[in-house]
């Protein structure tokens, strides 16, 4: 603590001491192309300690010391410039543009680079003042801005992270997903970074730039740079949104009067076709059917419940940032702190956070620089307890409160006497009792008998939602210091550590009769806690002798971290509304429900690296990475990964400045090693687990019971898993930077894959942790600017990316192939020589017309082993093998989820004070399986499945979709394969900032208003017949990259409108 | 410069500090590798196999009652895929990727490589060549011949208790009688049902001599509910009847009614007592204990009726398992046993049959204390009469079942061999009602008897319980006819799950005709 006195302490003294003067000097800076004033230049004077920005019209007043010889210009984008002030009082300056964004600083592994020294591949994407997205979130943020980078909203569940892949799947059986460095440290993802601290993001795809991660960098790293403060007087922000967020669209489900007229209309059809017999009675509609339209006819009134509406509302999202940066030379420092809200769609569904970040760049002396980061947060954050499907699912003619009437009907039955308007009305309420009324034709339906109209057990969703509630609480803090000290001149040695702490707690309390009558009440109180301690040392030596310059790079770092998760179950509490464990009636002892577990993981790291540059025209570079980790069993736990790069400036050869359309060129070539340890924990061991008994005489005593694994088996000779690959690219840029584009192409090859292989279930267990097999990724990336209209008053440019990526497995081990179920046994096949994930099924030839149809198919010798398969109105399984049996041998490829290609086109338009910009984006090609059709109520009650549908021989609809209920499982067929392209208009802010002598008046630098909308617009694909088609189920079965690209009940797609302000002074 | 050496020093200590941090051993958990090396440790692993016959038993039903006569789906109306999937064993139409048949060979191996690992620290090895068992003559685990014997024992029964269940259900299946990589697995197919059942001969037979052949009374109270020598050869003299080995069966039946000291209990609903738990009649018994332990019987509540709130049940019935009418019936209307294996929920039209054998009150749903019997003395005495025929005697020892039920002794009218065989049959169904024996029964039935099959039985069923049941599936409804058509040869066994076809890329794994 006390250092930080001295910190403020000298900050305070520093801000003070900046105003002795003895000299005035005052000017106007401009771009020399246009002409246009450059506001934010600092200008700083030699022996002076202090800078000051150009104000919105380039123009600076700065006072300096009367021994200072000469002002500094700086700006980025633009070449820096001293001039000698001889005397002036007034200067003025031209400031050339550098090649665009090229003459940047680019964020790599431990350390910068500029971005024209840059020999892999980094993508650069900074959180620019003007257009700054509203999104809140990062990922969200980076959505379609990249090429080779895919984000994909599996969930609009609030708070949820988005699915981020780097060049697609390097890894099948490890994590896929990024890693992410703020500021030097590893974290968690993208999720808890704050957006409106973001500085820049880097991502480095290839292996040669993530190669200095080595072990970690298999899946591409994504590096975040937050802000600083600058040598400035203090800046004080405020940033402010709100808005609301909608569905987008919802399943079109039918009611169930007008369900029930539409199998009424069928029967009239079906009547007047003289092959069939015509339906009458239960083949019309069930008596369950009947029963549910008289309930809702009479019982309801007319007016059926809207269930997909009672899990939804108009959302709310808000976000408040506040920021204070400044400082002098030597000390700088950054402030913020922020609130954001999210509330999702769904009813129980919250997200919010406060975070506060507070950092200070101190140059402790000539020698020593200190950089102290503090960046606690508090999450709050509450999902909802039922699935969206849920709701989807359930019938129309169950209200979803009881009102008067519906209590008197249901207090007649025996069971229920004591039901009350108010209550939630349940299935069960209506099950057991004697229906009859007039249907949809005008008959009478007389029945005698009891029917049940919905024979669950289970409460209605929305009752299930509200009595139970499920709340986490997360407290971070990242506390890291860093040492830069300067052992010679070059020469630096740095030190970081830092300690990232997380504790979560979370209360997930189920009320009393919550899913169905009788359940007790219950808690499960879950309490965990991360600490991860890193420690980062490097020395780095950089010189430049002649034409000839290097950098050196060596260090090595720890890393531990450990977690503990502590559950306790209780259940049967006095009252619903004290929840302390202090009043359950019991503590379950099971160990499923009540566990303390510990795992502690460490990595130890080597790594070094050298750049050189020629003439700064012929680039090298060169790192190697050694690294030791805890996940692998004695023996098997170090792995090395080396990586070379190499790139020529041509743009800077003599010969090329005659060229006058090509401002710049520039090749560059990588190759590396990268690893992939992130399996799950204990892999090497077979673990055993806690199965006691019952021993003794009459009820017997529980006795200790040891039994080993049930679900995965252990490998002790699992090791890492290693990719190599290449990378080839181009940087253009054209017509004075008009133009610029990026091209890359890479390759990359992943071995000794660490793979949840399944095995045959015989041996006890279902999967284990193996090194087997090799899989390939081809892929390009293009990404294109534009800077259409450069005038001083409007502006115009267009960024577009698009990228392609094809993977394929080279081999599987010993395996010829793998087959994995999904949750409704259909099938994702891995093969070697095809792309990673394929849909295995049935292929169908539309449905069988007729009974006429299938006899003359059968005359023909057509059989089948399985069930369901001949039936009208059912799909049609084509008999691929012609052998005329249809089996399981016919199954075959019939899709999978890669799309073709992905893209993304922003286009940033200014007009005096007015900023518009677009963004567009979308897949291409890639197919899903959509899982809501194995449910019958959503087959039936949806719109989309029945449209067009076969009725009878003479009513056929298109021949081609199946009636609902009959013939052949349709999770085993393409019929349930359907297209998962979309493109959007993902985004649309139209913005105005007010001009500067206005807001001058008020002491203010500048304030900006703006609208943004996200989803405007969505496109679907052909044949989807869902609402959401970048939703994904990732648990389960699914809960491995070997089982992807199905949905079910996905929640709908939400479309945001926000408002928001952004003021500077 | 001075600066220069610190950081020399500091990087020499943060080099050194380090190794140990990626040097972890498994935090939370035991593993093989450090664990069953005592007594107390392999008498914890022998837990957790009596442990694991749990699970298996919560699939067993739907393989075994749902297919026989005694049970059917209870709601034809529904659409619910768990429904489905009952409805599709009910009705004989279950494809190879079923899900409960998958899970209860999972279950069912899984417990059997628990108890290879066992076995083979304790020495124990296999030869399916020959058919017989070897016990190394010295192991690291310090221990006593007689405590090794008894240990082993215990597991070669549950081994050949699992292997009896999966040949009566699936046929020829793997034999895996030492722990397997998944590598080696890939190179075992299918052996036969005669390789099985030596296999299983061999390890009840082994449990006979190991474990104890203590008297019931004499059984001290530690070690009440382990396998015994009785339990072996009750279930060993099961196996003989099942492969029509009767004199065989009768010398092992012979022996356990004689000298174990085991008898039936005074009435029948004190067999199934949660008071009177660990009872004479039970021979063996897989154990649950409620208390929020985790290990109690989930059975209360997966029986108890559909939609009756707290009214039976704490936490309510899913209904399943629903008795056929059929069944009900079947009991006359003074039989003790039909008031402790069934009940109806409600009344009129809306009233329910349901399972009560396993239904005690319960604090939280799905905590059940009743015991699941797996044998009992009650079928020794029944087992006597099947394999000694029409006689004299054999009637004697169904009228001893009979006695306790109010019924009194059999009818003198039961004078031919048929209608011994069909009241034999109708005894055991109601004496074993839910207990998972009528399906094998019915099958056994086949072998022993000369006049009852199970096609026809199920056959029968389906027309008896037609209209009120079967007739009321949403559409397509099937057609009785159609009904029955499924009921084949083929389909007295089940198929192999598709998964271990599917996942064994090396050998062609044969798949049960018939699927």
């Amino acid at each position: 603590m006390k250092k930080l006195y001295y910190f403020m302490a000298a900050f305070i003294f520093l801000l003070c001491n900046a105003a002795s003067a003895q000299q005035t000097i005052k000017g106007k800076v401009t771009d020399q192309a246009t002409g246009e004033p450059l506001k934010g230049v600092t200008v700083w004077a030699d022996k002076s300690k202090a800078g000051v920005p150009t104000k919105d019209d380039g123009t600076y007043t700065i006072i300096v010391n009367a021994a200072s010889t000469s002002l500094t210009f700086s700006y980025v984008g633009y070449a820096s410039q001293s001039i000698a002030i001889g005397g002036r009082k007034t200067i003025d300056l031209k400031m050339t543009a550098s090649l665009a964004d090229m003459a940047d600083v680019v964020v790599i592994g431990y350390g910068t680079q500029k971005r024209s020294s840059v020999t892999g591949a980094v993508a650069k994407y900074k959180n620019d003042q003007m257009n700054e997205t509203p999104s809140s979130r990062l990922d969200q943020a980076l959505q379609g801005k990249i090429a080779g980078v895919a984000i994909q909203n599996v969930s609009s569940e609030a708070g949820s992270e988005p699915k981020v892949r780097i060049r697609g799947l390097s890894s099948i059986g490890a994590s896929s997903a990024p890693f992410v460095v703020v500021d030097g440290q590893p974290s968690d993802g993208l999720a808890f970074v704050n957006m409106a601290d973001v500085e820049s993001v880097e991502v480095l795809k290839d292996a040669a730039s993530a190669a200095i991660y080595g072990s970690r960098g298999a899946n591409g790293v994504i590096l975040i740079t937050t802000k600083s403060g600058k040598a400035d007087k203090p800046k004080y922000s405020l940033k402010f949104s709100i808005g609301e967020k909608d569905a987008y669209k919802l399943y079109p489900m039918m009611t169930v009067t007008e369900y029930t007229k539409m199998l009424f209309d069928e029967a009239a059809l079906k009547a007047t076709d003289p092959s069939i017999t015509p339906p009458t009675g239960n083949a019309i509609a069930s008596s369950p059917e009947r029963a549910a339209y008289v309930i809702e006819q009479t019982i309801m009134g007319g007016v059926p419940t809207d269930w997909q509406a009672s899990a939804l509302r108009k959302a709310q999202v808000m976000n408040i940032q506040l920021g204070a940066s400044g400082g002098t030379k030597t000390v700088k420092y950054y402030f913020s702190g922020g609130y954001q809200k999210d509330q999702g769609m769904m009813y129980h569904s919250e997200y919010e956070r406060f975070n506060i970040k507070g950092k200070i760049d101190a140059q402790l002396g000539k020698k020593v620089k200190l950089t102290f980061n503090v960046n606690p947060s508090y999450i709050k954050r509450e999902r909802p307890s039922t699935n969206f499907i849920d709701f989807v699912r359930f019938q129309s003619y169950l209200p979803i409160y009881l009102n008067e009437a519906t209590a008197a009907f249901v207090r007649q039955s025996p069971l229920y006497p004591d039901v009350k308007a108010g209550d939630f009305a349940q299935a069960r309420y209506f099950n057991g009792r004697v229906y009859t009324g007039l249907m949809p034709d005008g008959s009478n339906w007389v029945n005698t008998t009891a029917i049940d109209p919905f024979s669950t057990a289970n409460n209605t969703p929305k009752s299930a939602m509200e009595t139970r509630t499920i709340t986490t609480n997360d407290y971070r803090l990242l506390t890291s210091g860093e040492l830069t000290i300067n052992i010679l001149p070059g020469l630096d040695f740095k030190t970081l550590a830092s300690s990232y702490v997380i504790f979560s707690n979370g209360l997930d309390f189920t009320k009393r009769n919550s899913a169905r009558a009788g359940d007790v009440n219950k808690g499960v109180y879950m309490n965990s806690n991360t600490i991860d301690l890193l420690s980062e040392n490097t020395l780095t030596y950089a010189k430049t002798i002649n034409d000839h310059s290097f950098t050196v790079l060596a260090g090595y770092t720890a890393e531990k971290n450990r977690t503990k998760i502590d559950q306790v179950t209780g259940l049967d509490y006095p009252s619903d509304n004290v929840t302390t464990l202090n009043t359950a009636l019991t503590v379950d002892n099971d160990r499923e429900n009540t566990y303390n577990n510990r795992f502690t993981w460490g990595l130890l790291s080597y790594l070094g690296r050298v750049t050189y540059a020629y003439k700064g025209k012929y680039l090298l570079n060169a790192s190697l990475r050694a690294d030791g980790s805890s996940y692998f069993g004695e023996g098997h736990r170090w792995g090395t990964f080396p990586a070379i790069s190499l790139g020529w400036s041509a743009g800077k050869e003599k010969f090329f400045s005659n060229v006058k359309w090509m401002s710049d060129l520039k090749f560059r070539g990588s190759y590396g090693a990268l690893g992939n340890n992130r399996i799950v924990g204990n892999a090497p061991y077979d673990l055993l687990y806690s199965a006691n008994y019952p021993t003794g005489a009459a009820n017997g005593t529980s006795a200790l019971g040891q039994v080993s694994g049930r679900d995965l088996g252990a490998n002790p000779l699992i090791t890492w898993e290693r990719t190599f690959s290449y990378n080839g690219g181009l940087d253009v840029s054209l017509f004075k930077s008009a133009v610029t584009f990026s091209l890359d192409v890479y390759q990359s090859k992943t071995e000794k894959l660490l793979l949840r292989q399944s095995t045959l279930a015989f041996t006890g267990i279902t999967q284990f942790n193996n090194n087997i097999g090799k899989i390939q990724n081809d892929g390009i990336e293009l990404e294109v600017t534009t800077n259409n209209i450069r005038k001083k008053n409007f502006k115009w440019s267009t960024s577009a990316n698009i990228s392609h990526v094809k993977n394929k497995v080279l081999q599987l081990g010993d395996e010829a192939l793998l087959l994995n179920q999904g949750e409704r046994t259909e099938l994702y096949m891995n093969k070697p020589g095809a792309p990673l994930i394929q849909y295995f099924g049935y292929k169908t030839d539309g449905v069988w017309l007729s009974q006429a149809d299938i006899t003359a198919a059968q005359a023909k010798g057509l059989t089948s082993t399985l069930s369901n398969v001949f039936v009208p109105g059912g799909l049609k399984l084509v008999d691929l093998n012609g052998d005329n049996k249809i089996d399981v041998n016919d199954r075959t490829v019939i899709g999978n989820p890669y799309p073709d290609f992905t893209w993304g086109i922003t286009n940033n338009i200014t007009y005096k004070g007015f900023d518009v910009s677009f963004m567009f984006q979308g897949s291409q090609g890639g197919k899903l399986v959509n899982g809501d059709p194995n449910y019958n109520e959503t087959k039936r009650y949806n719109r989309n499945y029945n449209a067009n549908r076969w009725l009878s021989p003479k009513f056929p609809g298109d021949g081609k979709t199946p009636y609902s209920t009959v013939g052949f499982n349709w999770m085993l067929t393409d019929y349930v394969v359907e297209d998962a392209s979309y493109y959007s208009l993902r985004e649309v802010l139209v913005g105005y900032t007010l001009p500067t002598k206005w807001i001058q008046k008020v002491h203010m630098g500048s304030m900006r208003f703006y609208f943004s909308a996200q989803n405007l617009f969505y496109h679907f694909g052909s044949n989807y017949r869902g609402i959401n088609p970048e939703a994904r189920f990732n648990t389960g079965p699914y809960n491995t990259p070997l089982v992807d690209g199905y949905q079910r009940g996905s929640f709908p797609l939400n479309r945001t409108f926000l408002f928001g302000v952004d003021v500077n002074f | 410069m001075k600066s220069f050496q610190y950081i020399i020093i500091l990087l020499a200590l943060g080099l050194c500090s380090c190794n140990k941090i990626i040097d972890q051993l498994p935090e939370s958990n035991l593993s093989t590798v450090t664990y069953f090396k005592t007594i107390d440790e392999v008498q914890a692993g022998i837990n957790g196999c009596y442990n694991s016959l749990q699970r298996p038993l919560q699939y067993e039903w739907q393989l075994t009652e749902l297919r026989s006569d005694n049970t059917k789906m209870g709601v034809p109306a529904s659409t619910a895929s768990g429904n489905r999937d009952f409805s599709d064993l009910d009705m004989f139409i279950p494809a190879s990727t079923h899900s409960g048949i998958y899970s209860y060979w999972l279950t069912t191996y899984n417990n059997i490589k628990n108890v290879n690992i066992l076995l083979q620290r304790l020495g124990v090895t296999y030869d399916p060549a020959a058919g017989s068992l070897t016990m190394s003559p010295s192991i690291d685990i310090p221990m006593s011949d007689s405590i090794r014997k008894q240990m082993a024992g215990e597991l070669l029964f549950i081994r050949g208790y699992h292997y009896f269940n999966l040949v009566r259900l699936y046929g020829g299946v793997f034999l895996v009688h030492a722990p397997l990589t998944p590598t080696d697995a890939k190179t075992i197919n299918r052996s036969s049902v005669a390789d099985i059942y030596k296999l299983i001969e061999a390890d009840l037979k082994a449990a006979t001599t190991y474990t104890s052949q203590l008297k019931f009374s004499q059984i001290i109270a530690a070690n009440v509910g382990k396998a015994n020598a009785w339990a072996a050869k009750a279930l060993l003299a099961k196996v003989y009847l099942t492969l029509n080995r009767k004199p065989e069966a009768v010398t092992q039946l012979q022996d356990v009614i004689t000298n174990s000291g085991f008898s039936l209990q005074a009435t029948y609903a004190n067999v199934f007592s949660i008071t009177n738990e660990m009872n004479s009649e039970l021979l063996f018994t897989v154990r649950f204990k409620s208390g929020g332990l985790g290990l109690g019987s989930t059975f209360g509540n997966d029986f108890g009726p559909l939609n009756s709130g707290s009214a039976v049940i704490n936490g309510s019935g899913l209904g399943n398992n629903y008795p056929t009418n059929d069944l009900d019936t079947a009991y006359v209307a003074t039989d003790a046993r039909r008031p402790v294996s069934l009940a109806v929920y409600g009344t009129g039209t809306a009233a329910k049959l349901y399972v009560k054998k396993f239904l005690n009150p319960v604090t939280i749903s799905g905590d059940g204390e009743s015991d699941w019997p797996i044998i009992r003395y009650a079928d020794m005495l029944l087992m006597m009469a099947e394999a000694q025929g029409y006689s004299t005697t054999s009637i004697g020892y169904i009228n001893q079942v009979r006695a306790r039920t109010g019924l009194g002794n059999l009818p003198a009218t039961v004078n031919t061999v048929a209608l011994f065989e069909q009241a034999l049959s109708n005894e055991r169904r109601l004496e074993f009602a839910f207990e998972n024996q009528r399906w094998f029964d019915l099958i056994r039935f086949n072998t022993t008897l000369t006049t009852i099959t199970a096609q026809q039985t199920i056959k029968n069923h389906f027309a008896k319980e037609y209209a009120r049941h079967y007739a009321q599936y949403l559409a397509p409804t099937p057609t009785l006819a159609e009904l029955q058509s499924y009921v084949t040869d083929a389909h007295m066994i089940l198929p192999i799950p598709q998964h271990e076809i599917d996942t064994n890329t090396q050998l062609k794994i044969d798949q049960n005709p018939g699927y």
